[in-house]
């Protein structure tokens, strides 16, 4: 699925790295805790969270990762976009919660990280 | 629905109050920050995190949750089992990530009761 | 069937051309590529002084424009409708195209893209988005130039990159050779937090190592920084470089751990509840580095400091 096709089901927004809202992704993770995701999320993979700060950046810089969504219509301070647009990395967020989320794409057929 | 319906459902095991498994579950939360949580989570909700400090419970006793799954195969530290024993909240074991959890909870008619 | 393997890798270079283009598109503003100061006329000028003027500078639409802003754009269509006709005498105010497309300067390129794509038009003028003036012309050869520059740099930075890499070793005279690189960490300040392993992923990818090896560095590293902004008054990350392995050694000076083994449980942690509202303190750093490694140590001496290394081969 696209980063572009899971924006629209999320009803979400583009924050950063729109360029790459055609690249697919088939793999997610949902985690707020950093340590989590570093150790079980494979590269390439989606990550949903709650967690809003500049480490989100940076762990998904470290492992690889397509793309960040952000539940829960966080707000993010613009030194986070920044940071990601450095890092060409797409930064989406979502209004629905972490529960909705997940239930959405699971139901569309991603697959999770184990 | 309750939670033993649901524990058989996604294969979870409880670690506390096996007697409080015909409870309800109003709704569901996916969250491991507390504060998050706090603000956020209603009551009767079933609450998927990867946390197992004993903080959680004293978060789901406050929230009136109906229990905890604990995901990624993790186990409650000792002093959260008997904090939670103690409070009557049931603790749910699964071996998969909050995405699987979730996924199957929503596809059996769970929603997020904050955007219900 | 045989697989063509020059066919796939077309299909791959293509693939990668074309996601580079819209990458660029995004990227790019439209005056990277637009010709400034292009050749504008006033509405009063006459039809028969445009033509002149259009075959001396050999173009194929003209802005108008009085006192900076576009009145309308009149075309070599336009111009070749009025020689056809009877009419003689006439203004470009009365035969150019009213209904005019502008873009601004600062839009991105795929704006442009997307605007040529649904009117067809061959030409737009560029204004000033803080003026409303007339800043220059953008049209289709601009932008397939603009971008075809940009990849050719783009080229030639990442051929000298290449070399760089994969001939570093070996132009090297030496029995032994290492590459050390230090990065300083500050204890407490989480907003810079990472940098340091940010800096390490960056300069191991330009060094050429494969992205597998430097993906497990750069998490280790990280949960390293990490600790050492959490938990102590700050130390230095340090990642040695051999053409077999790399030892990274992340050293604080802070209160220690005082059970080392304890420590190294997956879930263990002494964090604050702050710590974890900010995403870190389960206790799977040290694990997480003991998981990407290949051979991990940890001294502790409590009240002093902490030295956490570990070697990943390359």
């Amino acid at each position: 699925m696209t980063l572009d096709e899971i924006c629209r089901l999320l009803e979400g927004e583009f924050l950063s790295g729109q360029a790459k809202r055609g690249e697919e992704v088939s793999i997610v993770g949902a985690t707020d805790l950093m340590s989590d995701a570093l150790a079980y999320m494979k590269p390439k993979s989606l990550l949903l969270t709650g967690l809003a700060n500049i480490q989100v950046v940076r762990t998904a810089e470290m492992a690889d990762l397509k793309a960040v969504c952000f539940v829960r219509g966080k707000q993010l301070e613009a030194s986070v976009i920044e940071e990601a647009r450095s890092e060409e990395l797409p930064l989406m967020r979502t209004p629905f919660p972490m529960f909705k989320a997940c239930g959405i794409l699971w139901q569309k057929g991603l697959n999770p990280c184990f | 629905m309750n939670l033993s319906e649901i524990a058989e459902a996604l294969n979870l095991s409880a670690r506390t109050c096996k007697s409080a498994m015909d409870r309800e579950v109003g709704g569901g939360y996916a969250s491991d920050l507390l504060s998050d949580v706090m603000g956020r989570a209603r009551k009767g909700d079933v609450w998927v995190t990867m946390q197992t400090h004993q903080n959680v419970v004293a978060v789901a006793v406050l929230k009136e949750m109906a229990a905890i799954i604990i995901v990624n195969g993790r186990e409650p530290e000792s002093d959260t089992a008997q904090k939670a024993e103690e409070e009557g909240i049931p603790l749910l074991v699964s071996a998969e990530p909050t995405f699987e959890v979730v996924g199957k909870l929503y596809s059996m008619g769970i929603r997020a009761s904050s955007d219900a | 069937m045989e697989k063509n393997p020059h066919k796939d890798s077309d299909r791959d270079t293509r693939a990668i051309f074309i996601s580079k283009v819209q990458e660029l598109a995004y990227e790019m503003k439209v005056e990277q590529v637009m010709t400034p100061n292009a050749v504008s006329v006033p509405p009063e000028m006459r039809m028969d002084d445009l033509r002149i003027l259009m075959q001396k500078e050999r173009i194929s639409g003209v802005p108008v424009v009085t006192g900076g802003a576009v009145q309308g754009l009149v075309s070599i269509e336009d111009l070749m409708n009025y020689l056809a006709s009877d009419e003689k005498g006439r203004t470009v105010a009365e035969k150019m195209s009213k209904k005019v497309t502008t873009v601004f300067k600062d839009d991105p390129l795929t704006r442009a893209v997307n605007l040529f794509d649904m009117t067809g038009f061959g030409r737009f003028p560029v204004v000033d988005r803080g003026t409303g003036k007339l800043a220059g012309v953008i049209t289709k050869g601009d932008i397939v130039k603009g971008f075809l520059k940009r990849l050719e740099v783009e080229y030639h930075e990442e051929e000298i990159h290449r070399y760089r890499a994969s001939h570093f070793f070996e132009d090297i005279v030496a029995d032994k050779a290492t590459l050390t690189f230090h990065y300083g960490v500050k204890g407490g300040d989480f907003a810079k937090a990472g940098r340091a392993s940010s800096g390490l992923k960056k300069t191991l990818s330009r060094l050429g190592i494969k992205p597998e090896v430097i993906r497990r560095v750069a998490i280790a590293s990280y949960e390293a920084e990490m600790n050492m902004v959490i938990y102590s008054k700050g130390g230095r990350l340090s990642a040695e470089v051999t053409p077999e392995i790399i030892k990274v050694t992340a050293t604080d000076v802070g209160p220690g751990i005082p059970d080392v083994e304890k420590a190294m449980q997956p879930g263990y942690s002494t964090a604050s509840p702050w710590v974890r509202e900010m995403g870190f303190g389960a206790g799977m750093g040290l694990p997480n580095i003991k998981k990407c490694s290949d051979h991990m140590v940890v001294n502790s001496v409590v009240g002093t400091g902490t030295t956490v290394e570990f070697i990943i081969g390359v």
